[in-house]
């Protein structure tokens, strides 16, 4: 092993039952861990134009090097698999205690390939794997799945699950694992696909670090930096801290860039219904934390249903008050958690579930769209109740809605596709690319799908930078993206690096790992990981035109707060030039064979099968 | 551990051990197992730590550690069939050599705060000799270390 690393995956083959300790190669490890870990493996194993859900996809989920230490805010674990929302190559995270305790189990991930004869339970204990019966939990919710797990397989053990969605194959389908979720993308629906119902982890080993003194005195600095943060009123992780990640609602309100009414307006008159302060105010016990994290954004929360019955929500966090509360035009903090719960119960993305809702209700209202026994009105609670339940059980217009906004939509035409908020057929997360031009840029080129957690929302929405500008925001973009890449090798929860000085990073993972590098490396890392996803996209059939946001985008919001605010398309595409051209890539979006030699990435320039 | 007493958030110097503990405020991150294990072991290995998070989701957990001054009679100390188990100074203590693994104090113990390694010997916590490695680490301030509370630290 190097430090903190076990340099082990567990390989499951689903298919012959069978599994085997995998020595990790040193070009893997090379990748330092995470993301770098699963984006490797899919690169080199799977062919980019595999049906995700067939038993040649694999699902591999990993940790990193920071994971399972003491070094604060690094508690995720990473799943990297060819999307069926997509169908590009996805990687989503998720937080609470998986990922430790995967290393705790001697192991820095878990590759899973094949299908299982029969719907299974997997155990990890200390690095060996048993296959159990699912079939007392088929059909149930994640709660309930992942309760039965610990009933079963003791109650220190760490657990991840799908739920309904993901046993019916919902493109959208969530991995939930105890209240937190691997979201985006639809690996919930791969885990469905492969008849994996859920995953138990148990481990007992000790996890130590290349440089014990030094590592201790870096997370005793990060500790003092994040103690800091946490005081500061404005600091958005203090908001965090306080009253969780929905602390942010109003600001982005008085923006005018809360999407809201399937984003043809700028701002809610509800907002500060559903804000992190409203469900503070009304339902707030006590913060719940991930592993070591001192931040502790998660708030459990204790309400009311509309039937009477008592009832706790972790969360939600901001992105769902968005696709549940003001894009639905739902004012009401007891529908928003009941639809919240529901997205759990059957395990599916609250972004883009909410999107394809909101995208529905539009639809309903212009009586495109029809649902017998359902009206579908915006603010309305029994069509948005109504409406996830049917996709989560793909019943009725459940079905078509099941594949994604993007698809759905595309059978109805072109206008319906253009008020279809999307990328790449995934759900936009909760931000205006018309008020905020460096994030259309990011929602556009992500390479999963209009994702948040690579674009330059914070210095926007806070007005360090103008968010109205274009000037600048094509490096600003690429940079963002490649650090976050790198540093979901390590891996470190996204809101570590809102605090943390870059220069951090190489330190951390030297002093964990025994391994020198700078911080440019380390970036370059990122931007090789970016590349690499790039290559595999245009592998499966991606192109320019899949660059693109839909044509709402490109109409002024509607509503008093934000009339200004358009984006040109010919400025926008010119952005997305200037992007390519800074990525080394051609103006269709294709590294070219230069850039991919300063990569290090030569021999990958056949995946993009071009 | 070094320094001085009370530096990194423990008790004063010469203050008696025990810890101040407001379970509504833990947020089961965790942190002081993994400070404990620490400096105990020198690896983060959850079960070697001296203190422990039993959950109660969704309500409020129990913190697992001993209370020294705080716990009423102190009755693992009778418990113990070996005399192994000795308070000085305020200071709760088993003696390793002396024990014989039989299990009395963990049943004896109101707060569940000792348990038997690997070797059937029973541990639990020692205040780490006045500088309670967990304490600093408690971003909620749950736990706390009894003198420094009392000062109103």
């Amino acid at each position: 092993m190097s430090g903190s690393m076990w340099d082990t995956l567990l390989r499951v083959d689903l298919s012959s039952r069978s599994a085997q300790a995998w020595p990790v190669p040193q070009e893997l490890a090379a990748c330092i861990g995470g993301m770098g870990y699963g984006v490797k493996i899919l690169a080199d194993e799977v062919p980019p134009r595999t049906d995700p859900l067939a038993p040649e996809n694999k699902l591999a989920l990993s940790v990193g090097p920071l994971t399972g230490t003491q070094a604060p805010m690094q508690p995720q674990s990473c799943i990297v698999t060819k999307s069926p929302l997509t169908g590009g190559i996805l990687n989503c995270y998720a937080g609470g205690f998986l990922g430790a305790e995967l290393k705790f189990a001697g192991l820095d991930g878990i590759v899973l390939e094949g299908r299982s004869p029969d719907w299974v339970l997997l155990l990890v204990e200390d690095g060996a794997l048993s296959f159990h019966d699912a079939s007392p939990v088929l059909g149930q919710g994640t709660a309930r799945t992942e309760a039965y797990m610990k009933e079963r397989f003791g109650p220190g053990a760490r657990t991840l699950s799908i739920g309904r969605a993901g046993e019916k194959g919902v493109a959208y389908a969530s991995i939930f694992s105890e209240t937190r979720t691997f979201g985006r993308g639809g690996a919930g629906a791969v885990l469905g696909a492969k008849r994996v119902k859920g995953l138990a982890v148990r481990g007992s080993r000790g996890v130590g670090v290349a440089h014990p003194a030094e590592f201790a005195r870096l997370a005793a600095e990060n500790m003092e930096q994040l103690a800091r943060a946490c005081a500061e009123e404005f600091n958005l992780v203090g908001m965090f801290s306080r009253v969780g990640t929905g602390a942010g609602m109003g600001l982005v309100n008085g923006r005018g860039a809360l999407a809201t009414r399937n984003h043809e307006f700028g701002s809610f008159d509800r907002a500060a219904e559903i804000d992190g302060y409203a469900y503070a105010r009304k339902f707030y016990t006590r913060a719940v934390a991930c592993f070591g994290c001192p931040v502790h954004c998660g708030m459990l929360h204790k309400f009311r249903r509309a039937d009477g019955s008592e009832s706790w929500l972790r969360g939600p966090e901001y992105e769902s008050t968005f696709a549940l509360g003001s894009e639905l035009l739902n004012g009401d903090p007891v529908t928003l958690a009941e639809a919240n719960q529901l997205c759990e119960e059957y395990g599916m993305d609250t972004l883009t579930a909410g999107v394809t809702v909101a995208w529905a209700l539009e639809m309903g209202e212009k009586g495109i769209l029809k649902e017998p026994g359902l009206p579908l009105r915006f603010g309305e609670r029994s069509s948005i109740l109504g409406l996830l339940e049917r996709i989560g059980e793909r019943r009725g217009i459940g079905d078509l809605l099941a594949r994604g906004p993007g698809r759905a939509a595309a059978e109805f035409g072109r206008a319906a596709l253009g008020a279809a908020m999307q990328v790449k057929n995934s759900g936009f997360a909760a931000w205006m690319p018309r008020r905020m031009k460096g994030t259309a840029l990011a929602f556009a080129t992500s390479n999963r799908g209009a994702c948040h957690k690579r674009a330059p929302i914070g210095a926007e929405i806070t007005g360090q930078i103008d968010m109205d500008a274009y000037q600048g925001k094509a490096g600003l973009v690429k940079g963002i993206q490649d650090r976050v890449n790198a540093i979901f090798t390590l891996v470190s929860c996204r809101f570590h690096e809102f605090v943390t000085p870059p220069e951090m990073y190489p330190r951390f993972l030297e002093a964990a790992t025994g391994r020198s590098f700078g911080l440019e490396e380390f970036e370059r890392l990122g931007e090789r990981i970016w590349n690499l996803e790039k290559l595999f996209n245009l592998g499966a059939g991606f192109s320019r035109a899949d660059d693109a946001l839909p044509a709402r985008c490109f109409e002024p919001i509607k509503g008093p707060s934000s009339e200004a605010a358009v984006l040109e398309r010919e400025k926008f595409e010119a952005l997305l030039d200037e992007y390519y051209r800074l990525r080394g890539w051609d103006r269709d979006g294709v590294p070219t064979p230069g850039t991919l030699k300063a990569l290090g990435l030569e021999r990958y320039a056949s995946l993009a099968g071009r | 551990m070094s320094g001085p007493a009370g530096a990194r958030g423990g008790a004063p110097a010469g203050a008696k051990p025990g810890f101040v503990i407001d379970p509504e405020k833990c947020t089961e991150c965790e942190r002081c197992m993994i400070a404990c294990s620490l400096v105990k072991t020198g690896l983060v290995r959850l079960p070697d730590s001296r203190i422990a998070i039993e959950r109660r989701w969704p309500e409020t957990p129990a913190l697992q550690v001993c209370r020294f001054g705080g716990c009423p009679g102190q009755p693992c100390i009778a418990s113990c069939p070996a005399e192994a188990i000795a308070c000085r100074d305020g200071y709760v203590l088993i003696d390793r050599e002396a024990c014989t693994g039989c299990g009395a104090c963990l049943e004896a113990c109101p707060f569940q705060a000792i348990r038997l390694d690997e070797e059937l010997k029973a541990f639990k916590c020692d205040f780490c000799a006045g500088e309670p490695a967990c304490v600093p680490e408690c971003a909620t301030q749950a736990l706390r270390a009894a003198g420094a509370a009392e000062e109103g630290a």
